[in-house]
């Protein structure tokens, strides 16, 4: 059987990418191929940008409340096709149904958080700031705009920043993961049906020339990113060069405190969601648990016996609570940490290498793995993993944890499990990561408020989403007027 | 077999739905008063609205916190066969209708309190109970 080859999406056309260069498509669960992506070069970016450009006079003309009309019909298009994409999303990435469909859900948010373009882009005035004269700050659009995005969150993070950028007026170009293209590629052929104008929003698959492309186009004012911390430096520094705006967010070593006041018994099933959710592959998932004092053993107990529950499989199947990781590389990946831990010298408390699935010989599974007594300097505890392994760092007191917290080279996320409004304000006015938990074990911001950490986990100034985002995909005109 | 997420949950909740939906359509073919007639029509009607509300349940309701596996709730007790209409009579229609609906009110019920989690999911799921009951209520006076 032939496989389906991915089309680009430009000037709201199907066409075929210009390199002849293509990549495999896997599903994860079952190790087995199910497209063929075309990796597109400087050509396919060079029509895309030049669709947007060309969208772009007319659109930023299009009145907001206008603009913010197509992206209601696209809240309704995405509920109405809802299922769908959560379905292709856990064929091509793995995580489990549920997952799926709270990821679809949250991409949906931001459709419906941006339709709130005629309060969230206002500028502002000021009359009389001398004799007579007034000064008007108007937010403008740019021009262009793209997002490279990350295979963790197929549907979602290029609409952490889509919405927002077309319906202040800007056009659009999205480079979804050459390892999971297709979810983004139902998604256009929905935002295809609600009738946008031509160009204002593309997609180009790829994978390294298209990025490059982008960063070095003249005609792109500017790049969000979310990926991995190297390459989130890298598109940092790159776009730095070309003069683009950016929004580079980069990796995780995020680090769950349970304190002895903590209701363990019902935070536990968060705790255990935070780790092994979406086999740790979220740049929100817990890395590192650090029990704290004298419940420590019975907290390991609890969270080892849970963890141990845990069903691994094809997340299509309903009562699945863990998925593959995305890839066999990524497998590889995991697995070579753990022989880092191993080999390091922490205790291996559950072991998740030799995890066998019914049905799925070929699936790219790691199970739930837990390490015991890891020191904040081994490398288990100082890199990111990104997959469902867990180090247990022992801390002693409250303020032993905010160090192990702000001694971590990432500051994306961070959690604090207690029953101590003292603690709790402690913790969260000391640590450095900019999204904190406080008896929430995946501090995840909503749509209208914004996305993104601290340190080697964050380059740039402006955020995902949130009120803040208008800032990135606007300019503020200033206008100062007198009349005689 | 558990149930052990928000989805499986729902999911289940659809399935039954639907495949009541489907006896009340075959079921309307062998009623034998104009009375029960309208009542089964009803159901139809309504069916789809139920199936409408548990898929908008599940679609409105995914935040991070439906991964925190629920426990001790299983299919079995509220599973039913295949109702095969052919044979049947009025009564024998009623009768099953009635057993359909009670089970549905002691999922929804059930399932409400086990989704402590979600607030609003459990809202959800109360009405559903309520929606079964009031159809119980509207066989029982026939």
């Amino acid at each position: 059987m032939s496989l389906p080859v991915l089309k680009n999406y430009i000037n709201s056309e199907w066409v075929d990418a210009q390199s002849n260069a293509t990549g495999d498509v896997w599903n994860p669960a079952t190790g087995k191929k199910i497209a063929i992506v075309p990796y597109g070069n400087t050509a396919d970016v060079d029509l895309a940008v030049a669709a947007a450009k060309k969208a772009f006079p007319a659109w930023r003309k299009t009145p907001p409340l206008s603009r913010a009309r197509y992206l209601f019909r696209l809240k309704d298009a995405f509920e109405e096709n809802f299922e769908e994409i959560a379905q292709i999303l856990t064929t091509e990435q793995g995580k489990v149904i549920d997952e799926s469909r709270g990821e679809v859900r949250r991409m949906i948010e931001n459709v419906e958080h941006a339709t709130g373009v005629t309060t969230l882009m206002t500028g502002y005035t000021l009359e009389d700031i001398a004799t007579g004269i007034d000064c008007y700050g108007h937010r403008q659009p740019m021009g262009v705009f793209s997002a490279i995005v990350p295979y963790n969150f197929p549907a979602m993070v290029a609409w952490w920043f889509l919405p927002y950028a077309i319906v202040a007026g800007n056009t659009y170009v999205v480079k979804p993961s050459e390892q999971v293209p297709m979810t983004q590629t139902k998604i256009m052929e929905i935002l295809d049906e609600i009738g946008l104008p031509e160009g204002v929003v593309n997609m180009v698959h790829g994978s390294r020339d298209v990025v490059n492309a982008i960063l070095d186009h003249p005609d792109i004012e500017g790049v969000s990113f979310v990926g991995a911390t190297p390459t989130a430096q890298y598109i940092y520094k790159r776009c730095g060069e070309t003069g683009k705006r950016v929004q580079a967010l980069g990796g995780a070593k995020n680090i769950v405190a349970v304190m002895p006041t903590a209701d363990v018994d019902d935070g536990m099933p968060s705790i255990v969601a935070s780790f092994f959710g979406c086999s740790g592959q979220r740049c929100l998932a817990g890395s590192i648990l650090s029990p704290v004092g004298d419940k420590t053993d019975e907290i390991i107990e609890k969270f080892v016996e849970a963890a141990k529950r845990i069903k691994v499989g094809d997340g299509l199947d309903q009562e699945t609570g863990m998925g593959p990781v995305g890839s066999a590389a990524q497998r590889d990946k995991v697995m070579a940490y753990i022989e880092k831990g191993i080999e390091e010298g922490a205790t291996l408390l559950l072991d998740g290498r030799d995890v066998k699935v019914d049905g799925y010989p070929d699936g790219f599974f790691v199970g739930p793995t837990i390490f015991d007594n890891v020191t904040p300097d081994m490398t288990i505890a100082r890199e990111e993993i990104f997959g469902p392994v867990v180090s247990i760092v022992r801390c002693s007191n409250l303020e032993e944890v905010i160090d192990l917290v702000n001694t971590r080279e990432f500051a994306n996320a961070t959690s604090i499990y207690t029953g101590s409004g003292n603690d709790a304000r402690k913790f969260k006015y000391e640590v450095t990561p900019s999204m904190v938990g406080v008896n929430i074990g995946i501090a995840a911001p909503m749509s209208f408020f914004p996305f993104g950490g601290a340190g080697n986990s964050m380059y740039g100034d402006v955020k995902g989403h949130g009120q803040e985002i208008f800032q990135f995909f606007t300019d503020t005109k200033v206008v100062i007027e007198r009349w005689f | 077999m558990p149930l052990t997420s928000f989805g499986s949950i729902l999911t289940f909740a659809e399935g039954f739905e639907i495949q009541d939906m489907a006896f009340y359509s075959e079921a309307v073919k062998f009623t034998e008063s104009d009375e029960q007639t309208a009542l089964i029509e009803s159901f139809i009607k309504e069916g789809k609205k139920l199936i409408a509300i548990v898929q908008r349940t599940r679609r409105e309701n995914v935040t991070e916190m439906i991964l925190e596996p629920i426990q001790d709730f299983i299919r079995a007790p509220f599973c039913t066969e295949d109702n095969v209409c052919i044979g049947m009579t009025g009564a024998n229609i009623l009768e099953t209708a009635k057993k359909l609906e009670q089970r549905s009110i002691d999922y929804y019920i059930t399932a409400a309190v086990k989704i402590k989690a979600l607030p609003e999911v459990g809202v959800a799921l109360k009405l559903l109970a309520k929606k079964h009951t009031a159809r119980l209520n509207m066989i029982n006076t026939i």
